[in-house]
């Protein structure tokens, strides 16, 4: 019996946001990353299109995370205390698409380094490595005030992805991508009205759509992935209906949220019931990641190596055309 | 306990009251009433006086205090500002004040028959072939004259039924009530009538309460008074009132008895105005949402703000005046109008009887803009209703510079967006002490209009510099500067207002929709759009789109309807079989519990944005 295959005719695509700038587009990468594009649910290649592979950055801090597990810091001993070298650690050793520089040095609390110290790292670390950039601050709103729009001046033409804008503090991060045209990471939490009302205060400030990128906010296994996920696919109905608004590249800070876990972090003295330690906080924060890509995540900000390489394994076989 | 002398200042008024008594209190004692919409609790803040002598000394400087929670220790004389009193209030009579109602569509297809009706009645004279009792000769008179069977007779209509009838010789007048079709003889008077049939129509609102006195013959509104509903010293919406009367031992009381009074200081002053006797009110209808409604009975509120929000009654007992301390005839008939359900009241029910929604194929959309924010959706075949609690911001309550519509509030407001000039207008063309609620949805569209504040209500900083500052509470944007103002000081909006009131016209936008999602219909499925409670009038349609408070509708599918709370109470008076019919309506209406599931919960966030988050629902507007 010939059975037809049931395709979705969708009205909307996701667009796309390029992060970096080669040499020829004014800035020094090597390579740049496109991300978004598709034009159906996750992976359903025989119903639209997939242009661009979800890709993964890895993260990178500008201070020794005294706080992370020692099996995550274990995987990048010796450069811990050097964002560069940690970054080329991360590009070379691990294959990460992007770096994602987490500029925490520059909270008051934490090392209070001024705006120009945070500019010498991300320069630095654009000097060593030649993949595109993704830029936080530190999450104080004032300081990140400061430091990111001198980043995006210092760093005009490199096409950064810079972050965070949120509802109560996005003027002045938005009017620095503006003019010195980097990209945008708008954080909502875990709400798709918020994320869409957010959308609109900054397209209407004048950035355009294709330099935001989505951080919608998830959370880790077992501690509120389903809310991320269902925010997430509704995210991407919604844009396949044709919802403007919602039709961005989406990121999710995976490695933040995973090793956030108990069961991440604890060891099998203490729980002998949940096995070895090292392999189920590897597997937590992949496991995160590839549920999570199942919703139609574009970008994903990991951690751990181990992690990275199961995840860019499952990206490989999920982008397979399928026989259908 | 030693007493101690208030006075109160600028009337020079002076009361002795007990040591330890609020302010408050206090003023009440010499008949100044201050406003406290959070009950005494010392939140509000709109309690403000001065004390300008306290035990012999005087304080030139001092700064306000809560009257509230200020007791007296010592004798004082203070100062009671303008903008902390409840002073006249600009109520919303009826929208067709002196008209015969019975031009009323209503009466289309319905007759007019009243509840209370004047007979004249010539009896045959008693001799000793015919000796039958005066009530059964009045009985007997009635059936065979009249149609009336088994009427009843109230006990003081009785006591003096043998002198009157005497008196008259044997010619009388007989004022009957008729409730279900069970008559009631009420009052008797000798010979023929020398007053109309009348009747009380009430409505009994959280904020204001109005009293419509009807001739009951030819439907006609003889006079009409609204003021404030005392309760308001109690709390200013129906929560903080049950809380009210859980927390104080007599509080439920205290409450009955103040709503009681403000009804009887306007019965008082509409009889007195046009020289009628009490004995000569058989009969009054009143409407009030559930809780008004337990409070004017006397039954505890308690549960109904409590999960799962049951009300003691949704249908009430006929009652008479003199159980309730009604002062009218001590045997009229008072009669609660039924409610749907813990939020959605007789005032509802009253006004979906008198748009006639329920009799119309038309889909109707019934807002009342109000504390509470009841929408019924629906028309013959089907109603729904919800309450969506959009809180006291529309009352000028919760916000910063806000008050209700008395003389000084500002009503209008326009602002240049070149020169980011502000004009504005306050009512009675006097200096603007605050704002009202229609002045504060102006307020919003024209500062998004002009650029001060962005879709999620931020004040920018980059909007007009002079008027945009910092202040106590955040970012505020100034009105008009206390040179300028009725009470020296400057009339702002602050960022949390906005705030408040985002939330305000978000709860009842998305009220609406998610109504519509539950019966599956789109908001372009509405034919007619009902705008009732007093506040209803002085909304302007195209800023209340703009902001997002009423669906993007074209103007003319929308109509004020007024208080339709009392015009439904008095269309009850003026038909018995609109009792049946209201309580249909009321059995009919399905409630909807907002604070299940999560469709209300994601309607509303998705309304806290101006017009909303989906522009798409406000393209006629312009957006």
């Amino acid at each position: 019996m010939p059975v037809q295959t049931i395709k979705e005719r969708n009205a909307g695509k996701v667009g796309v946001v390029t992060i970096g700038a080669t040499q020829e587009q004014g800035g020094t990468r090597t390579s740049v990353v496109k991300i978004g594009g598709e034009s159906s649910l996750p992976f359903l290649h025989f119903e639209g299109e997939m242009p661009n592979k979800p890709v993964i950055a890895m993260e990178v801090v500008d201070r020794v995370p005294e706080e992370w597990n020692d099996e995550v810091k274990n995987a990048f001993t010796g450069v811990l205390d050097n964002p560069v070298a940690w970054a080329k650690k991360c590009v070379e050793g691990c294959g990460a698409d992007l770096i994602f520089l987490r500029l925490q040095s520059a909270d008051p609390e934490l090392g209070n380094k001024s705006p120009e110290d945070c500019v010498k790292t991300v320069k630095d670390v654009l000097a060593a490595v030649g993949v595109p950039l993704a830029v936080v601050g530190c999450g104080v709103d004032e300081v990140d005030n400061k430091i990111i729009p001198a980043v995006a001046e210092a760093c005009a033409g490199e096409n950064l992805l810079l972050g965070f804008a949120s509802q109560e503090n996005y003027n002045t991060i938005v009017a620095a991508c503006m003019v010195h045209k980097h990209n945008l990471i708008a954080q909502t939490p875990l709400d798709i009205n918020i994320c869409k009302q957010l959308n609109i205060l900054i397209t209407e400030m004048g950035l355009t759509a294709d330099k935001i990128v989505l951080d919608t906010n998830i959370g880790g296994l077992g501690y509120g992935i389903e809310y991320a996920y269902s925010i997430l696919e509704r995210g991407r109905l919604g844009t396949l209906q044709g919802d403007r608004m919602l039709a961005m590249p989406t990121l999710g800070t995976v490695g933040f949220e995973a090793w956030k876990a108990k069961e991440a972090n604890v060891s099998i003295e203490e729980f002998p019931g949940w096995g070895e330690q090292k392999e189920r906080g590897i597997l937590w924060e992949a496991m995160t990641a590839t549920a999570l890509l199942q919703s139609g995540l574009d970008l994903l900000v990991m951690r751990h190596p181990e992690a990275v390489k199961l995840v860019q394994k499952n990206i490989a076989d999920l982008m397979e055309p399928s026989s259908v | 306990m030693d007493k101690f002398s208030v006075t109160i200042m600028p009337e020079n008024l002076t009361v002795y009251v007990p040591q330890g008594t609020n302010l408050i209190n206090a003023a009440k004692t010499a008949g100044i009433d201050i406003e406290s919409p959070c009950g005494c609790r010392g939140t509000c803040g709109k309690c403000q006086v001065k004390i300008i002598n306290l035990g012999g000394v005087d304080c030139p400087d001092s700064d306000y205090v809560l009257a509230c929670q200020t007791r007296v220790e010592k004798d004082m004389v203070i100062e009671a500002p303008q903008f902390s009193r409840l002073t006249k209030h600009k109520v919303l009579l009826s929208s067709e004040e002196k008209e015969s109602l019975l031009e009323h569509g209503y009466f289309k297809d319905v007759e007019v028959n009243p509840l209370c009706k004047k007979i004249y009645a010539e009896l045959d004279k008693p001799d000793l072939t015919d000796s039958m009792s005066d009530l059964d000769r009045v009985r007997m008179h009635l059936m065979k004259n009249c149609g009336i069977e088994d009427v009843k007779i109230s006990i003081s209509a009785l006591r003096k039924l043998s002198n009157v009838v005497r008196e008259g010789d044997f010619n009388i007048t007989l004022t009957i009530v008729t409730i279900k079709d069970s008559a009631e003889i009420i009052n008797i008077e000798a010979g023929k009538p020398d007053s109309p049939s009348l009747g009380l129509a009430v409505d009994i609102g959280t904020t204001t309460v109005v009293v419509n006195l009807i001739d009951t013959e030819n439907g006609k509104i003889i006079d009409s008074a609204g003021t404030y509903n005392k309760q308001s010293a109690y709390g200013s919406d129906v929560i903080s009132r049950i809380v009210y009367c859980d927390e104080n031992d007599n509080g439920l009381e205290l409450l009955q008895k103040a709503v009681i009074e403000t009804i009887n200081e306007l019965i008082d002053t509409v009889l007195k105005k046009n020289k009628i006797n009490k004995s000569d009110i058989p009969v009054m209808v009143c409407a009030g949402n559930t809780v008004m409604s337990h409070m004017f009975l006397n039954m505890p509120p308690t549960f109904i703000r409590l999960e799962p929000y049951v009300p003691g009654a949704s249908k009430y007992p006929v009652v008479s005046s003199k159980d309730l301390g009604i002062n009218i005839n001590p045997d009229a008939k008072v009669i609660t109008l039924p409610s749907v359900a813990s939020y959605v009241g007789g005032d509802i029910t009253s006004g979906v009887l008198s748009t006639l929604m329920s009799k119309s194929e038309l889909l109707t959309l019934f807002i009342d803009v109000g504390t509470n924010g009841e929408l019924v959706l629906g028309n013959s075949d089907w109603m729904v209703s919800c309450s969506c609690s959009a809180g006291p911001a529309f009352e000028g309550s919760g916000i910063t510079c806000g008050m209700r519509a008395m003389d000084g509030a500002i009503d209008w407001i326009e602002i240049d967006k070149e020169s980011m000039e502000v004009k504005v207008r306050a009512i009675g063309n006097k200096k603007p002490l605050g704002i009202c609620g229609s002045g504060l949805i102006y307020s919003l569209s024209e500062m998004l209009d002009s650029g001060i504040i962005d879709r999620a209500g931020n004040i920018l900083e980059n909007g007009s510099s002079i008027r945009v500052r910092m202040g106590n509470e955040g970012k505020e944007f100034v009105l008009v500067f206390a040179k300028d103002s009725g009470s020296g000081r400057d009339v702002v909006v602050t960022e949390g207002d906005i705030k408040n009131l985002i939330r305000a016209k978000g709860a009842i936008f998305a009220g609406i929709r998610t109504m519509l999602q539950q019966v599956e219909l789109d908001v372009d499925a509405i034919d007619r759009v009902y705008i009732a409670g007093g506040f209803g009038n002085y909304i302007n349609i195209t800023d209340a789109v703009n902001i997002g408070l009423f669906p993007d509708l074209p103007a003319d599918k929308y109509a004020y309807i007024g208080n339709s709370s009392v015009h439904g109470a008095m269309l009850v008076l003026l038909c018995q079989e609109a009792l049946y019919e209201i309580e249909d309506i009321s059995d009919r209406i399905t409630y909807i519990e907002l604070s299940i599931g999560n469709k209300f919960m994601d309607e509303f966030i998705s309304a806290l944005f101006i017009p909303h988050t989906n522009l798409n629902l406000f393209q006629r507007c312009g957006v």
